[in-house]
């Protein structure tokens, strides 16, 4: 968030530092670049298509406008349902890593040395695609994985390179993200993830969520139109958070309890017979199990252990009861359910369930089951056909039976490849290295895989771990495959190319999967175009790929959530589960009680817990110049405290103070507040880079998972992020 | 009756969030030092009854703008219709203006050694109907209006009598309006 007051000292300061590091490596120098396209300050920036930002996976869609061949200014595409026209600050900074003087130009091997040397395509094609027929032919295909999270493209070609090889080790960044609470509302309501309707909602009780923090757009237009409309809302988080001036109330809970208070909550529901007992009755199963766990989960037992009085934890099981079904509790994201806790995946359980208890799903102001996305063509008996489907499951599906299957866990392959099972990696723009897990750990594990291979952009932390880098050009300088999703309503948008290659030995990924796969010797599903592939995925839809080049994206409101009408759950009983055998499989009831969190902050040790900043995407935004400015200018990398703790600490706002504990140690600035839990300290998670390479990013902050052991939680295979504690001290004291 | 150009900014809904920070770059074509508009913020109150408020700043626009009085080349100048405007082509780096200025508005263009301030772009850009990224449009939590504080019948007016919003610190050749 912000911080100080700006000193005019600071400012002339900040104004009288130079920036100056010329391009190096490349055909083209990016100062040879910038000269060759400098611009007539006297011509009008003129529109030159639609693109989608790559700063996190909402992918908002934006109008590009070119000046003199230069991306000048983006305006958001109001159709696309997550960007609702108005991309967020990580969006119109995301959008100049095209001109970045620290992306990567050229493939690039490390030498014995461990320093990167650059190589022709040819070279790194071919040694690439030797290793891999190699691993294959004495190990099998299952030897191989690919680590990818980035655009349409990309997924769908090296998903389908590694389908032709037949290897089903495909993973993404969700063990660090929301791995935990996709598994755990999948195993109860049988979707990772629903929405509100939150216009017409009477309470919102959100938890661990900060939709100013975390941004999608349109959460930020729907929060406003609640608050606009006089919802109640309440914020549970342990920190006061930037969206909490938007909530009714800030409920600090004991971090790592939520689930806690859900469970004290439901008790209180089911004790007064507040239920929903019509949809209860027609849509759900297992209510009575559950109902019988509710009864020890007084308000008093959920009171000792979250720290919220039961007074308030009856208040607010009332007030959601009495305004069901127009009242709902938001899933989260990343923190309490996705990824944080060993509880994570079945607090999403738990307040799946207490939703369900307010019979508040595709209800007027109830939570909103996402409406099916358009459709595209299944390219079957086409030249465009797949290749043939996988006969092996991917490693650790076994382990994390009702897990997420796309989602598990790229934790657990880690842990495979440590231990000699898996001897290439192939990652996409994942910086896993960056932020799954324990940093330490991560690269050590990499340092002993024979082959590993980065498809990037910039220098990342992971990247620099691989000993091929091949670089792949921006999102703004290729066209890309459609994008067919659902939020609240279904969507339908296009990716196109608005600025020429930057830096002409890059490759867009989908050539450079195109020739891998042919020294792979699986060419043949690849025989085609990408706009012909295209063009061919849009004829379901009635629009062809020019028109939607065109149009950008649709907005197909009249297909949206039929209030009221019958639900499709996605669960294998056809209904909502409040109870489900399949759990049991990994340790867990059928139905959803009580785990505490693994990690307890012993005598003078802190939690220590994170979150985002609303400039910075994970770690991928940081080199950014705009954004990482904004990071200096209000020292945003400062430790978060409670002021009473501070006080007992003798830590003043400002003083340089050492965190640390078994794993790391390192040294920053305390911010201290009144807006923090006195059991934990809160620290950003973007920061810590350890790539020299990326020069603007480099050491700026401290790497929040160097403090986390690297692990896995035992249910749904998660990194739980927030079960690490600390200590602090003021440096010189 | 002139026009008279002025913003009226609604600090209750602002998340702090910078995009009109980034935005304003990319519709002005800034560098990544030059932030026209800057945020404030402040905490109130003691764990767990707490608050917070962030107010971004930016050139008030002022009607008697010190800036331009001080400016020895008339680089800055005030417009028509109420805008303060620099003609970066006549600066000459001087930084009288940032020392006058009330408002800590003024940036230094590193490259260019010139000074720049926000240049209510969002006015013109709105009268013309041209899609732009202007601190305006940007503002996820629609926070911000632009408009003509001359005409009693304009958006802006209407809204700021309806808010009772004031200027920052009360001062009366000040432009920008807040809603605290």
């Amino acid at each position: 968030m912000l911080e100080r007051n700006l000193s005019r000292r600071g400012f002339l300061a900040g104004a009288a530092a130079s920036a100056a590091v010329i391009g190096t490596a490349g055909y083209m120098s990016f100062a040879d670049w910038d000269v060759a396209h400098a611009a007539d300050a006297k011509s009008e920036p003129t529109f030159a298509g639609h693109s989608a930002c790559g700063g996190c996976y909402s992918k908002c869609a934006y109008s590009a406008y070119v000046k003199d061949g230069k991306l000048n200014k983006l305006v958001g595409d109001p159709e696309h349902v997550y960007g609702v026209g108005k991309p967020c600050a990580r969006g119109y900074g995301w959008s100049q890593i095209a001109y970045s003087e620290n992306r990567l130009t050229d493939p690039l091997k490390k030498n014995a040395n461990g320093q990167f040397e650059a190589i022709s395509w040819d070279q790194a094609i071919s040694e690439i695609s030797e290793q891999i027929k190699e691993i294959i032919a004495t190990d099998g295909p299952q030897a191989l994985s690919l680590v990818e999270t980035g655009s349409v493209s990309m997924d769908f070609y090296v998903q389908r390179l590694f389908t032709a090889l037949g290897c089903a080790n495909m993973y993404r960044h969700g063990v660090a993200c929301n791995l935990a609470r996709n598994s755990g509302l999948l195993q109860s309501a049988g979707t990772g993830d629903f929405g509100g309707d939150y216009p017409n909602a009477k309470v919102i009780m959100y938890i661990g969520r900060s939709f100013a923090d975390g941004i999608r757009p349109a959460y930020a237009e729907e929060v406003k139109a609640a608050h606009d409309n006089g919802a109640y809302m309440i914020m549970v988080d342990p920190r006061y958070n930037s969206s909490a001036n938007y909530c009714d109330e800030w409920v600090p809970i004991n971090p790592g309890t939520d689930m806690a208070l859900i469970l004290g909550m439901a008790h209180v529901v089911v004790r007064d017979g507040l239920q929903d007992q019509a949809f209860i009755d027609n849509e759900t199963v297992g209510f009575d199990i559950w109902a019988e766990s509710l009864k020890k989960y007084t308000p008093q037992w959920a009171a000792e252990v979250t720290g919220i009085s039961a007074e308030n934890i009856e208040r607010f099981a009332t007030m959601m009861a009495e305004a069901a079904p127009a009242a709902f509790i938001d899933p989260g994201w990343r923190a309490v359910t996705g990824c944080s806790y060993i509880n994570s995946g079945e607090t999403a359980r738990a307040l799946a369930c207490f939703n369900a208890l307010l019979g508040c799903y595709n209800k007027v102001g109830g939570a909103m089951l996402f409406p099916a996305s358009p459709a595209l063509a299944k390219l079957e008996g086409t030249k465009f056909a797949a290749p043939p489907a996988l006969k092996e499951k991917k490693l650790g599906a076994a382990e994390y039976p009702v897990s997420l299957y796309s989602m598990v866990s790229a934790n657990y392959l880690m842990q495979e490849a440590k231990e000699g099972k898996v001897r290439g990696i192939i990652f996409c723009q994942s910086n896993m290295v960056g932020g799954y897990s324990n940093p330490t750990e991560l690269e050590n594990i990499l340092n002993g895989v024979e082959l590993t291979v980065d498809i990037d952009v910039q220098m990342t932390d992971t990247a620099r771990c691989c000993k091929y880098v091949l670089p792949d050009t921006t999102f703004l300088e290729r066209d890309d495959l459609p994008w067919s999703f659902s939020y609240t309503t279904p969507c339908l948008t296009l990716r196109s190319k608005v600025i020429d290659v930057v830096h002409p030995n890059t490759k867009p990924v989908q050539d450079i999967t195109v020739e891998l796969a042919k020294a792979c010797g699986v060419g043949q599903y690849f025989d085609f175009t990408l706009d012909e592939l295209a063009a061919a995925q849009l004829e379901p839809t009635g629009v062809t790929l020019e028109e939607l080049r065109e149009i950008g994206s649709i907005n197909y409101k009249d297909k949206g959530v039929d209030f009221g009408g019958p639900i499709k759950w996605g669960t294998k009983s056809g209904k909502f589960q409040f109870a489900n055998e399949e759990m049991t499989q990994v340790g867990l009831t059928p139905d959803v009680n009580w785990i505490p969190p693994k990690v307890e902050p012993g005598e003078g040790e802190f939690r220590l817990i994170g979150g985002k900043q609303p400039i910075h995407s994970q770690s991928w935004t940081t080199d950014i110049l705009d954004l990482i400015q904004i990071t200096h200018d209000y020292d945003l990398t400062r430790v978060w405290i409670n002021a009473s703790v501070a006080a007992e600490l003798g830590i003043e706002d400002g003083d340089e103070v050492e965190i640390y504990n078994d794993l790391n140690t390192g040294r920053t600035r305390a911010k201290v507040t009144e807006r923090l839990h006195p059991s934990c300290l809160w620290y950003p998670s973007p920061y810590g880079c350890n790539s020299p390479d990326l020069t603007n990013a480099y050491h700026v902050g401290l790497s929040f998972m160097s403090f986390v052991p690297f692990q896995m939680d035992p249910y749904y295979g998660a990194t739980m992020s927030q079960e690490a504690t600390v200590k602090i001290r003021k440096v010189g004291a | 009756m002139m026009t008279r150009y002025g913003m009226l900014i609604n600090t209750l809904e602002c998340v702090g969030c910078y995009t009109c920070r980034v935005s304003c770059q990319r519709q002005n074509t800034l560098n990544h030092k030059e932030d026209f508009i800057k945020f404030t913020e402040k905490e109130t109150g003691t764990y767990p009854d707490v608050s917070t408020e962030v107010v971004p700043t930016q050139c008030m626009q002022c009607d008697d703008a010190p800036c331009a009085k001080v400016c020895p080349t008339g680089a800055t100048y005030i417009k028509d219709d109420g805008i303060v405007r620099v003609d970066q082509d006549k600066c000459i780096g001087c930084k009288y203006c940032m020392v006058v200025c009330p408002y800590n508005a003024r940036v230094v263009n590193y490259e260019t050694g010139t000074v720049d301030k926000c240049r209510m772009c969002a006015a013109e850009l709105a009268a013309n109907d041209t899609p732009n990224c202007s601190c305006v449009s940007a503002c996820l939590m629609d926070c911000r209006m632009v408009g003509d504080l001359d005409d009693p019948e304009s958006d802006i007016s209407k809204a700021i009598v309806k808010h009772h919003a004031k200027t920052l610190t009360g001062d009366k050749n000040a432009n920008i309006y807040y809603v605290r």
